[in-house]
């Protein structure tokens, strides 16, 4: 780029920040031109912001003072060890509640076949059963054991 | 580190500002003051412990992130893609040449012809309205380059670009209000 071109564009860039700086001091007055509910508004959530600052800055504090006046630097000051042990109680409780559950389904369905088995033997034998072969083969079986 | 009374008067200095700017990009009181709101809560919560020196530039930085976040909440509404969409450079006019006008409009009397013939209200709604139609990015970069006189480094560090960029936003931007307050016969 020559000496010229330069001295264009500082030209132009000067000519075109003249002309925003005009442009923008119009708008000064508009800032002052805000209506009064809403300056209210504004107020508010300044005080808000403020009162925000004070609530984090007595946290911080009393939580420097619990720790015997020990500040200490990490990501997860509020759960220590036994924090986190903590929050995995609820996890071990399901593990053991899913296993007990288990447990008691099995039981149950042992116990369901126990009292069919029962109800089969404990039953008459009806005489059309000794002409079944299968139950012939099932005696003889029975016998020689 | 600012004091809360440090914090309470920064706040103060910048909150009529703040609100107009979000107004001439969201266009909606109610949203505008959210974004304030938004922005002051982040300053406090996140900055309260900078220095005083610090927090101008800390608050234009989360200013324009709460603006930017407004849009992207807009989902269902098309002014979100016709405004991100601005973020690109829309379609120029080249026959437009705004450098001689400008070199005109500096070298004119015409500077007082806005004040006398057109009443001062009307001449800043028609700036104001106009300001309202530039893509979002060069709004954003003219409002802070020129009326919160921030320089170009600074402006760049706020809007997350390089100062190559921002000069490409204010010219661009300068170019469209001035093409479009000529076209209305209003001369600055």
């Amino acid at each position: 780029m020559n000496n010229q071109s330069m001295m264009q564009n500082r030209n132009s860039e000067q000519l075109i920040d003249a002309y925003g700086a005009r442009l923008s001091a119009w708008l000064d007055p508009s800032a002052n031109q805000i209506p009064a509910d809403v300056m209210e508004r504004l107020r508010a959530s300044r005080m808000q912001a403020i009162a925000k600052r004070r609530i984090l800055k007595i946290e911080t504090a009393t939580s420097v003072f619990a720790n015997n006046a020990t500040a200490t630097l990490g990501g997860d000051a509020h759960f220590g060890f036994w924090g986190r042990a903590a929050s995995l109680v609820p996890l071990v409780a399901l593990l053991v509640g899913l296993m007990g559950i288990g447990v008691l389904q099995e039981n149950q369905r042992a116990q369901e076949l126990a009292e069919v088995d029962t109800a089969i033997l404990t039953d008459e034998l009806p005489p059309n059963a000794y002409t079944d072969a299968g139950f012939a083969q099932f005696l003889k079986a029975s016998a020689r054991d | 580190m600012a004091t809360e009374q440090e914090l309470s008067d920064f706040l103060k200095s910048v909150e009529k500002r703040a609100f107009k700017r979000s107004m001439y990009h969201v266009r909606n009181e109610e949203s505008a003051l959210d974004i304030v709101q938004d922005s002051m809560m982040k300053l406090a919560e996140h900055y309260g412990h900078k220095s005083p020196e610090e927090l101008p530039m800390l608050f234009q930085r989360i200013l324009v992130n709460c603006t930017m976040d407004w849009f992207r909440r807009q989902k269902t509404q098309n002014a979100l893609f016709s405004r991100m969409s601005d973020f690109e450079s829309g379609n120029e006019d080249d026959n437009f040449n705004i450098l001689e006008v400008l070199s005109q409009s500096a070298n004119s009397e015409q500077n007082e012809s806005a004040e006398n013939q057109a009443d001062r209200a009307q001449t800043l709604q028609q700036i104001e309205m106009a300001i309202q139609d530039l893509p979002a990015r060069q709004r954003e970069a003219f409002l802070m380059r020129y009326w919160e006189e921030m320089d170009v480094a600074e402006t760049a560090t706020a809007m997350g670009c390089s100062q190559g960029s921002v000069k490409t936003h204010c010219s661009r931007a300068v170019a469209a209000l001035g093409k479009a307050l000529i076209a209305k016969g209003i001369h600055v």
